[in-house]
């Protein structure tokens, strides 16, 4: 079953016909070629393919790609402003919250609608947050520290000297 | 100007928060079709017949493909790198390791045929239809079970299931002193099986240019050179001058990214029979049951100690598990990389360890993240602390009492090692002081007070890194070398390509080698590019494991700058009209000694590929140096950890309240980038302690936890933050002192944890919890009286 | 996993007997039953839609009836395959004892599966065979209690 799907990418509007079992992040890795957003399990719980959906955070591969119809999707491409990185992209870079990079678009998607329900979150918080992103690299402690530390700059905190060169 | 000891942010990291990394699955090439494996359900089954008609029809099929194929075109086995001789003298069993199973399956997950099609829904669906007539036999998977008599046969070639019996050491003179000795402690311990997960599953591309007769194979690899080699010399027989292996951005490894899998051959062979590129990615079930699994030893251990509490011999019997076949570097895992370390921290004088390894219906076992070393920590670790429990001794002081003394370096201990340099004292002492170690029992006062149980452990940890001196290796049943390479090569206007055989994978290469050459050629970070991971472009290189990529790869690019200094000298010589002696080499510049006339490296450069004025007939042009280098030794990072952890007794939860780990890792060149692997390798020995369990049913060898709803991955409200120091001792035999960072977490956490796990249960008689420590394990450890019940 | 389990029926032993060996009842009851075929006396192939957990797949296979003491006792074993989700596997031992009028059938299953399933939902296993025994055993007495005796539409 060959079905058109259309919706919005990045703030650009996007067609493609897909099968009706085509996950979101399907169309998004091979049919637009965002290849930004991963995949690291089957069963919806590494949070490597973690998108906005209407703003909200989605795991890409619970949703089918129909049901995206005529809705908005932002990805990890669309968050850095042209060559500048994002408050939140600069505090993971700055506090060395990532290592080899595969969990970190989805942690980055999170941390952003977690920072955006709540702008000052506490280790704990950001602990709790987490729960459906794995990272096997960095322990969390640099993501726990980036995040305390984008979710400053986000609202215009003075920002803290950063853990990680601290070490 | 230099960059050595300094924080700098990582060069990587831009392309990884924009979504512009390059994994392996990310690589469409044109006209590529995709590979789907049927993989058994079985642990045990004689293959009576495989019907893929149905499969060969479906809609957009390609081509179906069974062992019988990969035997028609002679495709040979995956190969076994190290070869390991009984106590008998008598070489290990190696069976065969097809890529497709030939006439049975061994392991829940043998891949039995490959579906390959236009696209991976059609692949899937196609494999849907494929009925495989299996006669399913009875299996084993666990290693003791698999020692009894009647127990399945693995390979009928093998009784017993013995792939080899092995020893290290003199039992007669460890009996004697055990014998002797005034006290023995004794413990039975597991070392619980673990998958390790890397993020990023598993994926292979194999492409084939008809123009040019050349394969090409992307893999998700941490050592793309010796893919080529294995695949190229041993599976497919193809010549390595027509086979590329990449390894593009690669999502971690932790050793499971090192072995040659038999996607890789199978995506390379099919591209090249159908002239297409095939694309195979792993889904994570996938990856749980094909994936080399860690660890999965059984193990007894007894410690001698005399009247004075010194340790006078150790005794260490094991049951490791294979799995079904062997895997790359499975043998010398719980030989090589496990008893040689079981002098540890300590002075004990005599030692005495023997490993059966034994095949097993489970998926194979090899090298993960410590890869042999967590297993001989643990044990130590563990017997030490039961030591200090039995003769009510401070833990911390009965280690201090075994150290190697400071100034006993370089120090040769009883299992073949020899240590060059450590300071076990100062790390001891920098994490019980971080850890308020003294001030303890007043903690746990406070906390008994709430109803809560608090304890606290330490753990010593010695690794042997930087592997590894080829010849002693070789000598040992290596197969391969184990050096590393590095090319240097200064552009015309001065800038740098660093060619290097150690692959990154999150370690951060592209930074920490960056900044050994802005430190030792003078150039800005910027100018300077580091190249891994393809082996069209890369000398040949070994790759990185074993935390050897600073300590081998990292010198290696040192003794490629001397070469590049060395000639500049002689130009700069020319050119400045004096003697080469005068000339020295500072901070990009080539000067005359008590001059102030000089050349900067461009202009040196420049000179080398524009040789209008250039001393022809001493140099040749170009300014573009490879070194080799091979290790004159293994290198030695070591350290201490204390865990503080606090169990609720109504519920067997448990909170890690404090980590402190200090280390000894040499000279560091990164320490934000050291830090963040003493992290990640923390932890992944606070997972193994507490969390992750792979298990298999053993009366039938169904794997029961292939997914993220049944293998607990540590997540970020299981762990701690970390508080870390380092105390540098330098390595003796490499230019920088460097020994080596990333897996010293996963080696020292377990015992830390288990330690202080065991302190908290003290007052219920607790002697030992294996791991991983579950809340019910904890639990019913408290409530002794329920145990029975069950 | 082991279970067991009993119910009474309110209809004689022979007539119970005769329902548990006829494949258009068998059919009925097992949940996810698509086709029954008889192909002799003790064996039948099936095909059966099975849903564990994440894990949906067609099965098919073979029943077959073993230990047979009409009309009192069988064992009914299923073993079917599942693609690429696995196999499921399963046995049912079951007794009829006269209770005056009425029927007490006793049973005892045990349910393996390996592959996908096994990797997946081994978890859910022990519930979704014991909601599979239920269902099996209730649209039983459901054939056994309608008014005509005869199998209730599906």
């Amino acid at each position: 079953m060959q079905k058109t799907v259309s919706l919005t990418v990045n703030g650009k509007p996007v067609s493609a016909t897909v099968e009706g079992r085509t996950l979101l992040v399907q169309l998004l890795r091979e049919t637009l070629g965002l290849t930004g957003t991963h995949v690291g399990c089957d069963t919806s719980q590494c949070g490597a393919c973690v998108v906005h959906v209407d703003g909200e955070a989605v795991k890409s591969c619970t949703l089918l790609a129909l049901q995206a119809e005529g809705r908005s999707v932002k990805t990890i491409e669309d968050v850095a402003d042209g060559d500048t990185l994002h408050p939140m992209q600069e505090a993971f870079r700055d506090n060395h919250a990532l290592q080899c990079g595969f969990c970190t678009p989805g942690m980055i998607m999170s941390a952003l609608d977690l920072v955006k329900n709540n702008p000052d979150p506490t280790d704990r918080e950001i602990r709790e947050y987490l729960e459906g992103n794995f990272c096997r690299c960095t322990g969390y402690h640099n993501i726990v520290l980036a995040i305390k530390a984008g979710a400053a700059a986000m609202r215009g905190a003075p920002v803290e000297p950063h853990g990680a060169a601290a070490e | 100007m230099t960059e050595i000891g300094t924080p700098v942010r990582r060069r990587e990291d831009y392309r990884f928060l924009t979504g512009q990394g390059t994994y392996t699955d990310d690589i469409n090439r044109p006209r590529q079709l995709y590979a789907y494996i049927l993989r058994s359900p079985h642990a045990n089954a004689a293959l009576r017949g495989v019907d893929f008609a149905a499969a060969a029809k479906a809609p957009g099929v390609v081509a179906v493909y069974t062992g019988k194929d990969i035997e028609a075109d002679g495709v040979g086995g995956l190969p076994c790198g190290w070869l390991v001789h009984s106590k008998d003298g008598s070489p290990m069993y190696e069976p065969p390791h097809p890529v497709l199973a030939q006439g049975r399956v061994r392991h829940v997950g043998d891949p039995v045929a490959v579906v390959i099609a236009d696209s991976l829904a059609q692949a899937r669906d196609a494999a849907e239809l494929i009925q495989v007539d299996y006669a399913v036999e009875p299996a084993i998977a666990n290693a003791a079970g698999a020692l009894r008599a009647g127990a399945p046969q693995v390979w009928p070639e093998v009784p017993g299931n013995i792939c080899y019996d092995w020893h290290l050491g003199d039992p007669a003179a460890v009996e004697q002193a055990l014998a002797k000795a005034a006290r023995v402690v004794k413990l039975d311990l597991t070392n619980n099986r673990l998958v390790p997960n890397a993020m990023e599953p598993r994926a292979a591309i194999g492409d084939f240019d008809r123009a040019t007769g050349e394969h090409t194979l992307y893999t998700t690899s941490q050592n793309p050179h010796v893919i080529r080699l294995l695949m190229g010399a041993f599976v497919l027989h193809l010549p390595e001058a027509k086979l590329r292996v990449v390894a593009p951005d690669v999502g971690g490894g932790f050793g499971s990214k090192i072995y040659h899998y038999a996607e890789e051959a199978i995506v390379t062979w099919a591209a090249a029979k159908l002239k297409r590129p095939v694309k195979w990615t792993a889904e994570r079930v996938e990856s749980f049951m094909s994936d080399a699994h860690g660890r999965d030893h059984a193990t007894h251990v007894e410690l001698g100690l005399d009247v004075d509490n010194k340790f006078v011999a150790l005794k260490v019997s094991t049951i490791a598990n294979m799995g079904a076949y062997l895997s790359t570097f499975a043998t010398c895992i719980p030989t090589y990389l496990y008893a040689t370390l079981l002098a540890g921290t300590y002075t004990t004088p005599v030692i005495y360890a023997e490993t059966k390894a034994v095949f097993t219906h489970t998926v194979p076992v090899d090298a993960y993240r410590g890869a042999g070393r967590p297993e001989a920590t643990f044990l130590l670790e563990r017997i030490v602390d039961l030591a200090a429990d039995e003769l009510g001794l401070d833990p911390a002081e009965l280690r201090r009492k075994n150290f190697i003394p400071t100034d006993a370096f370089p120090y040769q201990t009883p299992v073949a090692l020899q240590y060059d340099s450590g300071d076990y004292f100062s790390t001891l002492e920098l994490a019980t002081k971080a850890a308020d170690y003294a001030g303890f029992e007043a903690r746990r006062a406070d906390a008994a007070r709430s109803g809560k149980l608090r304890g606290i452990g330490i753990a010593t940890y010695i690794e042997a890194c930087g592997i590894a001196p080829s010849a002693v290796v070789g000598s040992l049943g290596a197969r391969a070398g184990l050096f590393e390479a590095a090319t240097v090569r200064v552009h015309p206007t001065g800038s740098v390509t660093v060619l290097t055989g150690s692959h990154s994978h999150g370690q951060g290469h592209e930074t920490t080698f960056a900044q050994l050459v802005a430190d030792g050629l003078g150039v800005p970070i910027e100018q300077i590019d580091i190249v891994h991971g393809d082996s069209a472009k890369i000398p040949y290189g070994m790759g990185t494991y074993g935390s050897r990529s600073l300590a081998v790869g990292g010198t290696a690019i040192i003794k490629a700058m001397d070469k590049i200094v060395a000639k500049g000298k002689k130009i700069a010589a020319h050119l400045l009209e004096a003697a080469e002696a005068d000339i020295e080499f500072k901070d990009g510049q080539f000067s005359v000694a008590g001059t102030d006339r000089s050349k900067t490296l461009g202009e040196i450069a420049l000179t080398a590929y524009v040789p209008h004025n250039f001393p022809h007939d001493e140099l040749e042009p170009g300014l573009d140096e490879t070194a080799f280098y091979d290790p004159k030794n293994f290198t030695f990072p070591s350290g201490a950890y204390v865990a503080e952890v606090e169990i609720d007794p109504d519920t067997g939860t448990l909170e890690i309240v404090k980590f402190t780990a200090s280390d000894d890792f040499g000279r560091i060149v990164n320490p934000m980038i050291v830090a963040g692997q003493v992290h990640g390798g923390l932890a992944q020995g606070i997972g193994q302690a507490l969390l992750e369990n792979c298990v298999y049913d053993h009366s039938t060898g169904q794997l029961l936890t292939a997914s993220y709803n049944d293998y607990a991955m540590p997540r970020a409200d299981d762990l701690p933050s970390f508080a870390l120091s380092t105390h540098a001792t330098l390595c003796t035999h490499n230019p920088l002192g460097v020994k080596g960072c990333g897996e010293a977490g996963a080696i020292g956490a377990p015992a830390a944890i288990s330690n202080a796990i065991v302190d908290a249960l003290k007052d219920y008689g607790v002697r030992h919890i294996e791991m991983p420590a579950t809340p019910e394990k904890l639990w019913r450890a408290v409530h002794p009286q329920n145990m029975a019940a069950e | 996993m082991e279970m067991h389990g009993e119910l009474r029926i309110p209809a004689p032993r022979a007539e119970v007997w005769a329902k548990l060996n006829d494949p258009e009842t068998l059919k009925t009851c097992i949940p996810g039953c698509e086709t029954v075929d008889k192909i002799s006396e003790t064996e039948f192939t099936a095909k059966v839609v099975a849903r564990v957990g994440p894990v949906k797949a067609t099965f098919a296979g073979k029943v077959t009836l073993t230990d047979l003491d009409p009309p009192s006792s069988y064992t009914i074993s299923g073993e079917g395959t599942g693609g690429v989700a696995g196999f499921a596997k399963g046995s049912a031992k079951v007794s009829l004892d006269d209770a005056g009028a009425e029927t007490v059938l006793r049973y005892g299953v045990q349910a393996q599966v390996g592959g996908k399933l096994a990797q997946i939902g081994s978890r859910l296993i022990d519930a979704t065979s014991r909601k599979m025994a239920d269902d099996f055993f209730n649209r039983f007495m459901g054939v056994m209690t309608s008014s005509d005796g005869a199998a209730p539409a599906s």
